[in-house]
């Protein structure tokens, strides 16, 4: 079927292949294999030779279809899974285990069920600056209190109540707690935010509420994010660049990146929707109903 | 309206009725047959009246087992007194102390089944031991535990760890792996080690479910419990029914039975009152 350019289609081409300004690359991933396997069983491939600079300050959203390694590539970044083969750095070093350089927000048991919000807020200060037996000392409850008054700030710019703060989480909604896993992530000051499908739990309206706050968030600290999604649209609305995973090379072969594409300079619907149909295409394979996968506007 | 209905809704009335019938029943049905024998034989002493039973127990909390001596002023001690120095004061402070030492003696599994649960290596060296120990009948082990420990107090105590610590050790492996790994992960992210996520995100968070699985393995800890007093032992409440055996003495044996299953009805009612209070969360959620 033939197709019609357009000055839209053109400038989404040159922002694809317009050469990125090149700095130190934050984490690198290089020729990274990951496979599953079962004992008696051939392995699984999942990922075949991903190869990926981000650099710090990029908001990067990871999209593709259902069990292509989105999340997998996430979890090689927060070190909680280890490649086959090539490796992952992060500023420079391989990574051994999680730390708390990554912030984390999963979509699921993102707060801890038996604190209340204010202590899981303050939780990670408490485990790094008061330790796991200092906990009764004079000093120690000063910083404690520091700590507190910390996260309530954190607590009203993510626009919650301050009655918020003694209830438990499931005394909260989905989006109230994942406001809240919010908090908890950034108050440590990470370097990069991971966060896999945090919002795809969400009612639309709630869901377009995050959008704004993680973006408005995102432009405040640096903070680089890794953004994981099955939503094309959200993909482009959020980010600074896209990366679509998909198996080229049929299902044995393992996801590889299918797109790379900067989408920082979209000023306008027209230009946003030329990127989210890009983004569809490089994605979803002809015939795939796209409804599902709609999001609701900014 | 058929009463066998998912949706049916009976009123108050109807569900205080229904639970307390087959406790008026039982009563009632007791105390008829009791009845009914005393008629024919005044002197039996199988199924003893309520009078009987009453006197037996008012005994038992009032004045010393048999086999103590008794004070030479014991007419004028106050009654605080005279429970104090009483049989039944005597067996269940036995019972109790050897009770709670049992219990003691649990926490560490809990420990044990935690370590199992979050570093790989302790749980290849233990799981498989623990797997194999735990389908060990324990009361068989009586009498090796005997022989091995003596007739004293560590060889009962010995019985119940035996017998329900690797219940306990693999409740605790199998929560602490239910423990969802992103909650993990977030501690590693938060700045936590390995210790501080055991201890501070995955043991509180299972605590009352352990607490829990202890409280429903509480019988099974009488159990051994009542096993090692009854086989060897001077005093406590299961030595005074097997002593009471030999005498048919059924007057004090019904009543130290329901004494005991009052004792542990408020233990099981202490432990949930406990966990309720101390984890606020956990019943909400």
């Amino acid at each position: 079927m033939a197709t019609v350019r357009t000055a839209i289609d053109d400038k989404v081409e040159s922002a694809i292949k317009a050469p990125r300004v090149e700095t130190l690359a934050l984490i690198c991933i290089q020729d990274v294999v990951v496979e599953y396997g079962q004992p008696g069983k051939a392995p699984k491939r999942i990922l075949n030779g991903v190869n990926l600079d981000i650099h710090p300050g990029e908001f990067i959203s990871i999209v593709g279809q259902t069990g292509c390694g989105k999340s997998t590539l996430l979890r090689l970044v927060l070190a909680e899974e280890m490649p086959a083969q090539g490796q992952v750095l992060v500023e420079g070093s391989p990574r051994t285990q999680p730390d708390r350089r990554c912030g984390y927000v999963p979509q699921k048991y993102s707060l801890f069920p038996d604190r209340t919000v204010l202590e899981n807020i303050t939780f990670g200060l408490e485990v790094t600056e008061i330790g796991l037996f200092g906990g009764f000392s004079p000093a120690r409850r000063v910083r404690r209190q520091a700590f507190q008054s910390d996260a309530i700030g954190y607590l009203r710019r993510m626009g919650l109540r301050e009655s918020d703060a003694a209830k438990y989480p499931h005394q909260l909604s989905g989006g109230m707690q994942q406001r809240v896993a919010i908090a908890q992530a950034l108050i440590m000051r990470p370097k990069i935010l991971l966060m896999d499908e945090a919002f795809s739990a969400l009612d639309p309206g709630t869901r377009a509420g995050m959008q704004r706050l993680i973006k408005d968030l995102w432009r405040e600290t640096g903070t680089t994010i890794l953004f994981v999604t099955h939503n094309p649209r959200e993909a482009v609305i959020l980010a600074t660049r896209v990366i679509a995973l998909g198996r080229t090379g049929g299902e044995d072969a393992g996801a590889d990146i299918v797109l790379n594409l900067s989408v920082s300079n979209a000023n306008n619907e027209p230009e946003t929707a030329a990127l989210v149909r890009r983004v569809e295409q490089s994605t979803f394979p002809a015939g795939t109903d796209l409804d599902e996968a709609s999001a609701p506007e900014l | 309206m058929s009463i066998l209905q998912i949706h049916a809704q009976p009123s108050r009335t109807t569900v205080w009725i229904l639970s307390w019938f087959l406790f008026a029943t039982g009563v009632a049905s007791y105390f008829w047959v009791s009845r009914g024998r005393h008629l024919d034989n005044p002197d039996d002493r199988v199924m003893p009246t309520l009078r009987q039973m009453s006197q037996a127990f008012s005994d038992a909390t009032l004045k010393p087992a048999e086999d103590d001596e008794v004070a030479a002023d014991a007419g004028q001690q106050s009654l605080l007194m005279k429970i104090r120095k009483s049989m039944l004061w005597k067996d269940t402070m036995a019972t109790g102390r050897r009770f709670l030492i049992s219990m003691g003696l649990l926490f560490p599994a809990v420990l044990l089944g935690l370590h199992m649960g979050m570093f790989p290596y302790v749980g290849s060296f233990f799981l498989r031991f623990v797997l194999f120990f735990d389908k060990i009948v324990a009361l068989s082990l009586l009498p090796i535990l005997f022989i091995a420990f003596g007739i004293d107090e560590l060889a009962k105590v010995m019985l119940i760890v035996v017998g329900v610590a690797p219940t306990i050790v693999l409740d605790a492996f199998n929560l602490t792996r239910s423990v969802p790994k992103e909650q993990i992960v977030k501690g590693f992210t938060l700045g936590a080690g390995d210790f501080s996520v055991t201890y501070r995100i995955v043991l509180k968070q299972i605590w009352p479910r352990v607490l829990n699985s202890i409280r429903l393995n509480l019988k099974a800890v009488m159990l051994f419990l009542f096993a090692g007093e009854m086989i060897a032992s001077q005093d406590g409440l299961a030595y005074r029914i097997a002593l009471l055996r030999r005498h048919m003495g059924m007057d004090t044996i019904i009543p130290y039975v329901l004494w005991v299953a009052l004792l542990l009805f408020l233990v099981d009612f202490g432990m949930r009152t406990l966990n309720r209070k101390l984890h606020p969360w956990f019943q909400e959620a």
